[in-house]
């Protein structure tokens, strides 16, 4: 624990604290297991408040598939804990299994099942979180459908602790599936060119649970050589899995690879001092992703999950703190423009603390979202500065 | 709030006839009288004005002068809600059936942007001959509009699987009360920020009224299987829907309909077929990839067999299968061969209590000598006991009104939900309170706070006033 740290082992406690950080103006750093701390703009405050300590099963039971944990839950102790049960959370931020629930859906983190499984705000049920006057507030609830009220699930999701402390999540479990297989595919000479398969992909009835395009650099991170790479993950019964292999198999030459080259891709960011996901529209990356991936830029680790309509793009630190600038490079993806619907959407996950300001300044800087920031946390202490000013 | 003189309604109602012509303004009560109620009975509120633009810019600019006029205004869709939340006390309704635009289609992406008056079934036949659909889909899918589902946060039979109207509403554009207007979500996908386009979905109209909406659309699916099973028990239907929900199997649908259910659909002009001599028939589609599908099939099939069906019959074609669900889709509609009146509920409740809860159900409604019609989308463990009755008879509504507490109630003390897709509107409201703090109420109101400071959208619904401490410290400071 850093100085100036404190660790709450219940609502009430973070409740407690907030209220003191009320009473002498102390703002508040709000962390799980810090292991993510590297991410979104620097916060000014001096004093974290963490929620390691508070984790566990609130409530579970099996047959309902809904689980309600402290936030304080790690990702690997929520495997564990619905593995038993044969069941599982399909949500796979990048990072590690060290992080917590209430990290998660505090970022909107989501990882490469988000393909198929959705993002933090689908699998979430209700929660209940701190405000930054010391109130505690619930919102949702534990069954899986659920109207009553104002959406503050929602609103806390991807808020970055801004509005709230998150103590308690309930979230969606699913049945895991009886086979659940990943396969390689390298886009080197000899397949088909990046963009026919991918058209073939998109057009196809294949449900892959999970399907990213890595770049050379990427790809040789996780050991798979020099060459572009497709990795794809088929799941659900024995029959479907086959069907879809039998499809996906006349369209490119797989190689089927171990279960844990998701986790080593989970893992990828490092200690990269940049990481920025671009959202545009799925089918603008059929046209590029063959000139994105074609470059050769060792510094940038690229993934494109083109179902999803993501690109993620990690700079690699080797000491030449030119590498570390967005727009830097070689990789600049011109996404074809249709005059319409503008180009696409670019979420700064990681920069250096310096370029924030010139890049990103804030993304909560209009009037809706600074009335509810005033609502929620009138006197701003909660991570502030974290979504900017 | 302000209420309405009638010398001031007629200013408004000249200035809104000047954006969207004399014919779409309605002020006369006879011509009013239409839009007194919504899709549930038992609530009639009579609104002073009707406005109904007829564009973009029209609803934009009746938006404006509402604003700038003070006056206090309910948006509405096609009024097939069923909580109550589209009726306008005395103020001013704002239709938006008019805005029946599917602005585009991007079949590549799967997305599509809409007017927010567009049909959802239409926007589903639009997109059908391009493999694709639009998932949500209410009983009332023939005449709800998406701008109706968005306010509601629709649901539908296929939800189990595909998800509610948030997990399909990709960005909206809005006009807030105040007449501005803001972008919501992204049309690319994802952003960051906070999420106000999930805050917006739900809030009932509070929040202001969507002008477009960007859906996601989902490819058809290759292999779609429809099975009937029907039970001579209650007990073992909703313990074999238990049973495949813990099986890990995510059915497409999972619809459960009970005798008296079965019997009314049957003598109706809906009839589907059902075993009139059940307890309980499930409903219960597959879809997917043809051998996923098939395997699935196996497994439920067995599951209700083992379960006690004495039936289970797989519809062989499209024809059926339609017959099939025609039935449960048009349960609500049948019902209203028993009596004057329905009284709709929408509870949730965690899907391994849903033995317990209809026993419950049933012992409440001998109490009371009502007779509910249980059908619902039993894989949600969201319930809509349904009870027909004439509220013209003060004895009997107090009866109905009093069994349905006790079974919300009754879902409630089971960690349940007082509202699965049907909103809170004016009939649940008096609930809120059993399921939310005060301090989680004022945090809902501090949101409607944000997108509506003086609360002239949809005033009244959702969250009760008294439970919104910064709007009591203004009223007492008066």
């Amino acid at each position: 624990m850093e100085r100036g740290g404190v660790s709450a082992v219940s609502t009430e406690a973070v409740a407690a604290v907030v209220r003191e950080s009320v009473a002498s103006r102390t703002p508040v750093r709000i962390a799980g297991r810090s292991s993510w701390l590297s991410a979104g703009r620097p916060v000014k405050a001096n004093k974290t408040l963490s929620l390691r300590d508070d984790s566990g099963v609130v409530n579970y039971v099996p047959g309902d598939l809904t689980l309600t944990l402290r936030a304080g839950t790690t990702l690997g102790e929520i495997e564990r804990i619905s593995g038993e049960h044969d069941q599982w959370l399909p949500l796979d931020p990048f990072g590690s299994d060290d992080g917590t629930i209430g990290a998660t859906i505090a970022t909107a983190s989501a990882g490469p099942l988000g393909t198929s499984f959705g993002l933090p705000r689908d699998l979430l049920l209700g929660l209940e979180f701190v405000n930054g006057r010391g109130e505690i507030v619930r919102a949702g609830g534990r069954v899986v459908k659920n109207v009553a009220g104002f959406d503050l699930s929602r609103l806390l999701t991807g808020s970055w602790g801004t509005l709230g402390v998150i103590t308690e999540v309930t979230v969606r479990l699913y049945a895991r599936p009886k086979v659940d297989r990943t396969f390689a595919v390298s886009l080197g000479r000899g397949q088909k060119s990046t963009t026919e398969l991918l058209r073939a992909i998109a057009s196809s009835p294949l449900a892959p649970f999970a399907l990213e395009i890595l770049n050379g650099s990427a790809a040789s991170s996780l050991g798979f050589g020099d060459n572009p790479t497709l990795l794809v993950r088929f799941g659900g019964n024995a029959a479907g899995v086959d069907v879809q292999l039998k499809v996906f198999s006349q369209l490119a030459r797989t190689e089927e690879i171990e279960q844990s080259t998701w986790v080593a891709f989970r893992k990828i960011d490092g200690d990269a001092p940049s990481v920025i996901r671009i959202s545009t529209l799925p089918n603008r990356f059929l046209s590029v992703a063959s000139s994105i991936l074609a470059d050769t830029e060792p510094r940038i680790a690229i993934s494109i999950n083109p179902r999803r309509g993501i690109m993620r793009l990690v700079t690699r630190d080797n000491g030449d703190r030119d590498s570390a600038m967005p727009g830097d490079t070689s990789v600049s993806p011109e996404f074809p423009n249709d005059g319409q619907t503008g180009g696409a959407s670019v979420i700064f996950e990681k920069l250096p603390a310096e370029v924030w300001p010139v890049v990103s300044p804030s993304v909560t800087s209009d009037a809706l979202s600074r009335g509810i920031k005033k609502a929620y946390d009138p006197h701003n202490i909660l991570n502030p500065g974290i979504l900017g000013d | 709030m302000t209420s309405l003189s009638r010398t001031n309604a007629s200013t408004v109602a000249d200035r809104l006839a000047e954006i969207v012509g004399d014919r779409h303004v309605l002020s006369r009560p006879s011509e009013l009288l239409v839009y007194n109620s919504d899709g549930l009975p038992g609530y009639r509120k009579q609104p002073r004005l009707a406005v109904f633009p007829g564009a973009r810019e029209e609803a934009i600019a009746v938006v404006r002068v509402l604003a700038d006029e003070g006056m206090p205004f309910v948006p509405r869709g096609a009024g097939t809600g069923l909580s109550g939340g589209a009726l306008a006390d005395d103020i001013v309704v704002v239709g938006l059936h008019r805005l029946k635009e599917i602005i585009s289609l991007d079949i590549e992406n799967r997305r599509a942007t809409v007017e927010p008056g567009v049909v959802n079934l239409r926007l589903n036949k639009h997109v059908a001959p391009h493999g694709l659909l639009y998932a949500p889909d209410p009983s009332s899918e023939a005449a709800c509009t998406i701008g109706g589902n968005v306010a509601e946060n629709a649901g539908g039979p296929h939800c189990l699987k595909y998800g509610v109207t948030l997990n399909h509403v990709l960005a909206m554009t809005v006009v807030l009360p105040s007449g501005e207007v803001v972008e919501l979500g992204s049309k690319f996908g994802e952003r960051d920020g906070y999420d106000l386009r999930g805050a917006f979905i739900g809030s009932e109209g509070c929040f202001g009224l969507a002008l477009d909406i960007t859906v996601r659309l989902t490819q058809r699916p290759q292999t779609v299987r429809t099975l009937l099973a029907d039970f001579m028990s209650i007990d073992e239907a909703a313990r074999v829907t238990s049973a495949i929900i813990a099986s890990g199997i995510v059915p497409a649908a999972l619809e459960f309909m009970d005798g008296a259910t079965i019997r009314v659909v049957e003598a109706s002009i809906y009839a589907a077929g059902y075993p009139k001599d059940a307890e309980a028939v499930l409903l219960i589609e597959l879809d997917g990839l043809e051998a996923e599908v098939a395997a699935d099939l196996e497994v439920v099939r067995r599951s209700c067999i083992e379960g006690g069906a004495r039936n289970v019959k797989v519809a062989r074609d499209d024809v059926e299968r339609l017959k099939l669900w025609q039935g449960r889709k048009k349960a609500f509609g049948a019902m209203g061969r028993l009596a004057s009146h329905l009284m709709v509920q929408d509870a949730v409740i965690p899907r391994t209590r849903l033995s317990e809860i209809l026993a419950t159900i049933h012992a409440i409604s001998e109490k009371y000598g009502v007779l509910v019609c249980n059908v619902f989308h039993a894989g949600d463990g969201n319930l809509h006991p349904n009870i027909a009755y004439s509220a013209d008879d003060p004895d009997e509504s107090e009866r109905v009104h009093k069994a349905m507490t006790e079974i919300m109630n009754a879902c409630i003390d089971v960690g349940g939900s007082i509202t699965g897709e049907h909103g809170v509107g004016l009939d649940k409201m008096g609930y809120m309170e059993s399921i939310f703090s005060e301090s989680s109420l004022n945090a809902m109101c501090e949101l409607r706070g944000v997108f509506d400071p003086h609360r002239r959208s949809n005033p009244g619904k959702v969250v009760p006033i008294h439970s919104c401490k910064e709007w009591n410290a203004v009223a007492s400071a008066r």
